[in-house]
């Protein structure tokens, strides 16, 4: 888990940035802090033709039928830097109502996908239902899959790929998840804290002593 | 005489008709001139002017001819003789597996070998098969085997084929028959004419040997224009085709063949087997396939703790720049501040 801002490892429940203390305050102060509605696609930048457009709810409404927990969200505009982009995903899926989704579906279980045409940067963020399941190098890799076509302004093309990529990628972990659900749990339980672990130490080292003696005794009365 | 020329036309009619009802007389003989002939020795014609030829000449020739001995009766030079039973199975009892058919052994080994190398090449490049049965020639088919029962039941299937009895040494003596697919498109003056041809270039030729040679060689060629006759000319790829099929068919193989030719006999009965078992695993394929498209996939669902007070989100994913085709998606894969790049 890394911070939107500084790119930096931050552990797990951190309420701000221990590098350089981000939180979604400051987002808000960069972005706004009120609600947004928006819809599941908005094209604010105005890249997608019609015919584009169908194409893409289409790749979106595919991910929603087969995994039905999750929606995904595309949004275009103009943003500005390219390192903002990054908060910016941050902040919309936190801060956005999305009017065309059912409401059994929070945002927690969001995938936005960010197009800048002005600044030629794309991000994805996804929501905390998906974070013990999807990794940066996951949502690089779906973006990878969309960087030629983007590179000649193929914008539809690219978002198609980059979901196709996603569609196969959530596929393998849902299988991996059925297969060892502790697994991914475990990556997003809370840190243990010092006193369990010397107590788990200290526990081991009485059952080895306890498992010692035993078998000293037996030696003795043998 | 308002009308003279109806005078002239009923006279000449009447005069017609006259003339049509006296039938010129018979010549008959003046009083006294046979007898002055008989006398002479010899009446020029006399058998012609005899009151009833035919029966004074029999008459004559049965009194006279004397009874022909038994050493006199012509009999023929060569009697024909049935065929020996102990080789009717192998000429009648089943359909040829070469299409030379000489179980007698009346042709050479080197003829033999050439006879059938020849029918192969012709069933190579033929749409008809042409099968030859070799018989003695003064040998009989026995009753019992019915050509037109045989064609039927052996030719019936597969491809068209036309079959000569060729008679050694009296080629004139061959028959040919037709499989039943050729019988209605070749008509039998068609058939008459190949094999009268066929006999006529056999019987040029002095030595038995080459008699057949050329006989064949003769029928091929007709068999070549009832081909193009009966429309299968076109099906020039069928030949090739269908070579498979054919008995004894000249194949070329490769080396690697003729060595792998002892694994592939001994693995034929396990290709069913193996066919059903690649079936069943693609047909496994295709349905887990077709499962997975249609599965519906749920993620289990963790309690996590809210990071940097984002109540929906705070998996940041990753961002990639497309500015440039030259700053491919590879080079941007590790995602640290700027500060902490080295350069």
């Amino acid at each position: 888990m890394k911070c939107p801002r500084c790119v930096q490892r931050i552990h797990r429940a951190a309420s701000l940035c221990p590098h350089c203390g981000f939180s979604i305050t400051d987002a808000d102060a960069r972005f706004g802090g009120e609600e947004l509605r928006l819809r599941c696609l908005t094209d604010s930048a105005g890249i997608l033709r019609r015919g584009d457009r169908e194409r893409v709810e289409e790749a979106m409404k595919k991910i929603s039928k087969r995994f039905p927990q999750i929606f995904v969200a595309v949004y275009t505009g103009a943003l500005g830097e390219v390192a903002h982009i990054r908060q910016f995903g941050f902040w919309l899926l936190n801060r956005s109502a999305f009017e065309d989704v059912p409401v059994e579906k929070p945002n927690e279980a969001g995938i936005l996908l960010t197009i800048d045409p002005e600044s030629k940067a794309a991000g994805m963020v996804f929501g905390y239902l998906l974070d013990p399941f999807l990794e940066e190098s996951d949502t690089f890799e779906c973006l990878s899959r969309a960087h030629a076509s983007w590179l000649e302004q193929r914008y539809a093309d690219g978002i198609i790929r980059a979901l196709a990529e996603l569609e196969s990628i959530l596929c393998k972990r849902c299988r991996q998840a059925r297969r060892d659900p502790e697994h991914f749990q475990r990556k997003v339980q809370p840190p243990a804290m010092m006193g369990d672990t010397v107590r788990r130490i200290r526990a081991g080292h009485r059952n080895e002593s306890v498992k010692q003696s035993a078998s000293t005794r037996e030696e003795v009365e043998k | 005489m308002k009308f003279p020329q109806a005078w002239i036309i009923a006279g000449t009619l009447v005069t017609i008709t006259q003339a049509a009802t006296q039938e010129a007389g018979l010549p008959a003989w003046k009083e006294g001139e046979r007898v002055q002939l008989e006398k002479d020795g010899w009446v020029a014609g006399g058998a012609l002017l005899a009151k009833d030829p035919a029966q004074v000449s029999t008459a004559e020739n049965e009194s006279k001819l004397p009874e022909p001995t038994a050493g006199e009766i012509a009999e023929p030079e060569n009697p024909r003789v049935e065929l020996p039973e102990k080789f009717w199975a192998e000429y009648f009892g089943e359909k040829p597996k070469s299409f030379l058919v000489d179980p007698q052994g009346l042709l050479s080994t080197v003829d033999h070998r050439d006879r059938l190398a020849f029918l192969n090449y012709h069933a190579s490049d033929s749409a008809i098969d042409l099968y030859v049965y070799v018989f003695k020639g003064n040998q009989e088919i026995p009753g019992e085997a019915r050509e037109e029962e045989l064609i039927e039941r052996f030719f019936s299937k597969g491809r068209p084929a036309a079959v000569v009895y060729y008679y050694m040494s009296a080629p004139e003596l061959s028959a040919i028959y037709l499989s039943p697919s050729l019988m209605g498109a070749i008509p039998g003056a068609e058939q008459h004419r190949a094999l009268e041809s066929s006999v006529m270039q056999a019987i040029e030729k002095p030595d038995p040997s080459k008699q057949i040679e050329a006989f064949l060689v003769q029928m091929s060629i007709r068999i070549y224009w009832m081909e193009r006759l009966a429309g299968l000319g076109t099906a020039a790829a069928e030949p090739m085709m269908a070579s498979a099929s054919r008995p004894d068919a000249p194949v070329k193989k490769h080396k690697m063949m003729i060595l792998l030719q002892p694994w592939i006999d001994k693995s034929k009965p396990l290709v069913l087997p193996a066919a059903l078992l690649c079936a069943s695993l693609l047909a496994g394929l295709v349905m887990t396939g077709w499962l997975r498209r249609r599965a519906r996939y749920r993620f289990p669902e963790f309690e996590v703790e809210p990071r940097l007070g984002g109540p929906h989100a705070a998996g940041i994913g990753a961002v990639i720049s497309f500015a440039s085709a030259a700053v491919p998606p590879a080079s941007q894969r590790d995602q640290v501040p700027d500060y902490l790049k080295r350069y």
